[in-house]
């Protein structure tokens, strides 16, 4: 579904992401795992667009994700992303958040908008809050609304990067809970993230960066519990506590 | 020292400043609606992704930031005149007030520029991204998400540039036009002492920008509700 081929993106002299190719298929839940600044979130970044790659190519469906083709935006809002700060709105209300979208890019009309964040809305918990305003919310509700809200494109992937990391850590687990439900109905998900027991339970397979490269990449109970590598060992020695 | 203080405070006189004080804050309101145009065409310019505007835009700036209001006041004084009689060979009979406007409209647009320039700038880079993300365009991100937020930045300036263009709308009398500052000028001249009417023209310019300045904290106090 997604295939990522030899990308290599650079800030000033530093190759953040250097030579990373990657597929994840239909249905596949992918971790990018690995220490800070080993570039897990530039390749996420790399694979909608929000950071432009120097070299090498990004593929969704088998059509190319570049400017100059054609369907490029239509593509880019195939692809759901969750930022670790949620990125809401502040000047609307969540309902408001959830609607613009899909009334100004994909022409629904208001009610209609309105019933399909309504429903999203729902499953996350929250059709309560959809008159708030975002600095009303927790953060772990802000980034359920944020996760709403991409839903609402209907997305064929949903890329989240560190979607708990800005949380206060009483409030990761409703946010775990609402991808973990997602998982299970079969989206594909590519996700960053330091929560390891998380990766170990819901991925399929762990990618594990360091340096802008892939140094190890394994289906997630063999990457646990036998890692080949010795920056991965040494990784998890560190984090799983 | 205030020789002819008693004779100066007459309702009649302090009519005629009240009416200089109307005709100050009607050049100051019109000069900074139109220079709030200029500024949003200077801002764009300046965010323009073709080099030769945004060059536009910064020589605009600084050129008018750079050199005394006074300055642009007379040289627009001086020279509109002269071109049209270059181009007509009339004579033309110039209104002070609207070349007062216009000069100041252009001054306080080069500030307005870069206000609302900052005002779009201070919001924070991950609301582009998130619109980005869900395909809206550069213009609905711009009108629908950005502008509404970076609207609330810079309204408080805003309100800080009105009281100054208050302020140096007194500037235009030196072309002539008769406002706040003009007005005590010519009661002062009338009774031969100019400090009464300069001390009540202070107390006008006051009443204008204390309560200006009042306004300007409730509707700032307004926009953080919502923060």
């Amino acid at each position: 579904m997604i295939k990522v081929e030899h990308i290599t993106k650079k800030f000033k002299n530093l190759k953040a992401v250097n030579d990373v190719s990657l597929e994840v298929q239909k249905g596949e839940i992918v971790c990018l795992i690995g220490p800070s600044g080993s570039g897990k979130s530039t390749v996420l970044r790399c694979i909608n667009g929000l950071e432009k790659p120097e070299k090498g190519n990004v593929y969704l469906n088998d059509e190319l994700l570049d400017e100059s083709n054609k369907s490029y935006s239509e593509l880019r809002r195939k692809m759901g992303f969750v930022f670790q700060h949620f990125n809401l709105f502040p000047n609307m209300t969540v309902l408001e958040n959830l609607t613009l979208a899909p009334i100004q890019v994909l022409k629904m009309t208001k009610e209609e908008a309105e019933e399909v964040a309504c429903q999203y809305l729902d499953r996350v918990g929250l059709i309560d809050k959809k008159d708030e305003y975002p600095n009303k919310l927790s953060g772990g509700q802000k980034q359920r609304v944020a996760i709403a809200r991409s839903l609402c494109m209907s997305p064929e992937i949903m890329l989240f990067d560190e979607p708990t990391s800005a949380l206060d850590p009483e409030m990761v687990i409703e946010v775990l809970e609402v991808m973990q439900e997602l998982a299970s109905e079969g989206m594909t998900m590519i996700i960053v993230t330091h929560e390891m027991g998380f990766a170990k339970t819901v991925a399929n397979r762990v990618v594990f960066l360091e340096d802008g490269k892939i140094v190890e990449e394994n289906n997630s109970k063999d990457f646990f519990e036998s890692p080949k590598s010795d920056r991965a060992k040494e990784f998890l020695r560190k984090v799983m506590h | 020292m205030f020789a002819a203080f008693d004779k100066v405070f007459t309702p009649e006189n302090i009519l005629y400043l009240a009416k200089g004080a109307v005709i100050s804050l009607i050049i100051a309101a019109l000069s900074l609606l139109l220079g709030i145009v200029l500024g949003i065409i200077g801002a764009s310019a300046k965010r323009s992704k073709f080099f030769i505007f945004r060059m536009l835009g910064n020589i605009y700036v600084e050129v008018i930031r750079g050199t005394p209001m006074l300055l642009q006041i007379l040289l627009l004084f001086s020279v509109v005149p002269s071109i049209y009689t270059a181009f007509t060979g009339n004579v033309l009979r110039i209104n002070v007030y609207l070349i007062g406007i216009i000069a100041m409209s252009i001054n306080s647009g080069a500030y307005s520029t870069e206000l609302i320039r900052s005002g779009i700038n201070g919001v924070d880079k991950g609301q582009w991204e998130a619109c980005e993300t869900l395909g809206l365009t550069h213009l609905q991100t711009m009108k629908l998400v950005i502008l509404p937020q970076a609207f609330k930045r810079i309204v408080p300036p805003m309100i800080s540039e009105f009281i100054t263009l208050i302020k140096d709308s007194s500037l235009i009398s030196c072309i002539g036009a008769v406002e706040l500052l003009k007005g005590s000028q010519v009661i002062g001249a009338e009774y031969f002492d100019v400090m009464s009417p300069y001390c009540l023209a202070a107390i006008f310019y006051l009443i204008m920008t204390i309560s200006i300045s009042y306004l300007g904290r409730y509707v700032e106090g307004k926009l953080a509700e919502s923060d």
